[in-house]
């Protein structure tokens, strides 16, 4: 037999291995993206009992749309607050966590438990804690009440507290992977040549670290940014909708007003948001590969 | 996002449930589908076995749906839009009705009950809200009504005009430091929406035009609003309202932190418990009004429907089911094993409930004015905007005016959007 055609053979073989996921994931992922691009380009709504095409007449008045352009500012300052701060308090979390110490097994266990409680659940517990009238952060916080939840400015905060109160845990695991690929000896070579732990970590650990700081950074945001369960929870989008995010409008209007047609838009207009953000992150993931 | 896509998918794409099985042998199987009554089970489960007693051949499931509102009109609009016929009878909320009718979801009911008869037995509200362009699409099961509710130990008595429970909450706290005035829900969902439309009514206001025009960027509306939003302003009310439904205002008047509130009846038994700091201490009565005529509280409560895709057949047996499940013994039964509220005046006249259940008998008054929000297949379109527009002006976000310009404009879009 030519090696070509044994070449041929094994391609053969293993598109058929691959078949059953690609099925699954066109089932499950594929169809789903599709039928919601499908049903975007409808006036749907079930109440009025119609469905015609309308070609892109929902994603034009959606351009117009100002309470979209709300929902999208809100879910961008929510991504870039919440994943910053995770990402700064991750680090020295991480740092900490490598330190071999007695007990370090529990206490990687532990920090992990905001991460493991259910968000709906968390989110309840916090809504509790920000109770203006017998919360608990109220009554730690000196001064005036504040009105965490029931004020434009904070509301938002507050659920942005939430978020890194959760998933800081997990970020920081992932900076301590990326930690514990450093080699010691890149470390012994620094302290041969005297350099102080400061310049140890600027000059040594964080660029080691990069590709896994990219890691977390497209984990996080893409997350942050179809966040839904915990503001939901907190303010359902109130006050006035200045937490309302892509993803609530996309609820609300799917769920609660029965608006198909403008629903799917918002969900199809969502989902390209992640898509290009992802696409970012992965660019910049894929130039640091080829740069080492 | 999957998640949501999938379910508009499975909603509207496939699964044609089929009729409940069982048909065989000569036996019907009838499926209610309904909210849990919090309660000892029994009664009603003795309630539906009359049912079977008296309707040989028929088995009756019933199905529970979450408690949640929300939860269980998104179940709904998924599965009825889908044509499922795995359920008989339902319940649908006040404001649900006419969207469900007018999607072609509930099956008319105009022959089993027809309007005058409603109009005759049940209270005005309630049967403004089941009854759409003249057909009956549901029938009242059990209500809700909002209330003021107060402290008989802090105020001479109930206050009728706003002007009034300003005042005697104002003496109150300026008597005990740390008081707080009005608690009510000013959270940004469908409570903030009774709460408002209150106010509405309060001021002379109306929902609805008589073209069925929903009626927002008016005087009473405006005096509504700016009511609600200087209650926050003048320190009657505090400025955490803006965060609160019905379980954060009971909780802050039942600590005995509050001289007044607004909510529904449930709050009374929390409040008369035995380690209730204000048991004994509290008064109900119709909310105030500008002009002291006793207010409407906002319609809450339940309606019992037919699922239009079920055959001709099986909507008779289940009108049949609706009939017995809203008959005054069924009203008896729901109110004193579950402290529902009758949705028939001559039940509140009944001497048992009124020595069994004293609380749900004195709520007469309030439940004969008791109104629904604006009866309009559109209502939860709309119900969104309404919610977003007047939290902005509860919590000084925009000025009356300029929410209330907002919202009109925006709802008249969607009205005008259709056919």
């Amino acid at each position: 037999m030519s090696p070509r055609g044994s070449l041929e053979r094994e391609r053969r073989q293993a598109y058929l291995l691959v078949a059953p996921a690609v099925l699954v994931l066109g089932g499950v992922a594929l169809y789903p993206i599709l039928a919601a691009v499908w049903l975007s380009l409808h006036r749907f709504i079930l109440v009025f009992g119609e469905r015609r095409f309308t070609g892109l007449e929902n994603y034009a008045y959606l351009l117009g749309d100002s309470r979209f352009w709300a929902a999208l500012g809100n879910t961008a300052y929510f991504t870039a607050v919440a994943v910053t701060v995770e990402l700064l308090l991750a680090v020295p979390l991480a740092l900490l966590l490598q330190k071999a110490s007695p007990g370090r097994g529990l206490l990687r266990a532990s920090v992990l438990v905001p991460w493991a409680i259910p968000t709906v659940v968390s989110a309840r517990l916090w809504a509790w804690m920000f109770n203006p009238e017998y919360g608990v952060i109220n009554r730690m916080l000196p001064g005036q009440d504040i009105n965490w939840l029931g004020a434009p400015g904070y509301a938002l905060h507050a659920a942005i507290l939430v978020d890194v109160w959760k998933t800081t845990p997990f970020v920081a695991l992932l900076v301590l992977a990326g930690l514990q690929g450093i080699s010691e000896d890149l470390y012994k070579a620094a302290r041969v040549d005297g350099a102080s732990p400061w310049r140890t970590f600027v000059s040594l650990t964080l660029p080691l670290l990069k590709p896994a700081l990219l890691l977390a950074l497209l984990f996080r945001s893409l997350d942050a940014f179809r966040v839904f369960d915990a503001i939901y929870v907190l303010t359902e989008g109130g006050p006035a909708n200045t937490t309302e995010t892509l993803s609530i409008y996309a609820y609300k209007t799917l769920m609660r007003s029965g608006d198909f047609g403008y629903g799917s838009t918002l969900s199809v207009a969502t989902f390209l948001c992640v898509v290009v953000l992802a696409a970012v992150w992965l660019r910049l993931l894929g130039r640091e590969e080829t740069a080492r | 996002m999957f998640a949501l896509g999938l379910a508009v998918l499975v909603g509207v794409g496939g699964c044609r449930r089929e009729e409940a099985a069982g048909e065989a042998a000569g036996r019907t199987r009838l499926v209610f589908k309904y909210q849990p009554l919090w309660g000892p089970p029994e009664p009603f489960r003795e309630l539906l076995a009359r049912f079977e007693r008296e309707n040989p051949g028929v088995e009756l499931v019933t199905e529970a749906l979450p408690n949640a509102s929300d939860l269980a009109h998104q179940f709904f609009l998924t599965s009825l839009e889908g044509g499922a016929r795995d359920f008989d009878v339902l319940v649908v909320d006040v404001v649900w009705v006419p969207e469900f009718a007018r999607a072609g979801w509930i099956a008319d009911l105009s022959g089993d009950f027809p309007p005058e008869r409603l109009r005759e037995d049940f209270f005005p509200g309630p049967v403004e809200a089941v009854v759409v362009e003249g057909r009956t699409y549901a029938v009242p099961w059990y209500l809700d009504v909002g209330l003021l509710y107060y402290r008989t130990d802090l105020v001479p008595r109930a206050p009728r005009t706003y002007a009034e429970l300003e005042r005697f909450a104002r003496e109150a706290m300026a008597r005990t430091p740390g008081l707080q005035g009005y608690v009510w829900q000013g959270r940004q969902y469908e409570g903030l929406s009774c709460n408002v439309y209150e106010a509405l009514w309060g001021h002379g206001g109306r929902a609805l035009s008589d073209d069925g025009r929903v009626l927002l960027d008016d005087a009473p509306a405006r005096e509504a609003l700016a009511y609600l939003r200087g209650l926050v302003e003048r320190g009657v009310s505090p400025a955490t309202v803006t965060a609160f439904s019905e379980e954060e205002s009971r909780r802050v008047f039942q600590e005995g932190r509050a001289v007044f509130m607004r909510n529904w009846p449930y709050a009374w038994s929390e409040a008369q418990k035995p380690d209730s700091p204000i048991r004994g201490k509290v008064g109900i009565a119709p909310l105030p009004t500008v002009s002291g005529e006793p207010g409407s509280g906002a319609l809450g409560g339940w309606q019992l429907a037919v699922n239009a895709h079920v055959s001709p057949a099986r909507r008779k047996l289940a009108a049949r089911l609706i009939a017995h499940l809203t008959s005054p013994e069924a009203n008896r039964v729901l109110a004193l094993s579950y402290a529902r509220n009758p949705p028939r005046p001559a039940v509140y006249e009944d001497p048992r409930l009124r020595e069994v259940a004293p609380f749900i008998a004195s709520l007469l008054p309030m439940v004969e004015r008791a109104k629904p929000r604006p009866v309009t297949p559109y209502y939860n379109l709309i119900s969104d905007v309404l919610q977003s527009e007047f939290s902005a002006a509860v919590a000084g976000l925009r000025t009356p005016e300029a929410a209330l310009k907002r919202a009109q404009r925006q709802v008249d879009h969607l009205m005008g959007e259709g056919p």
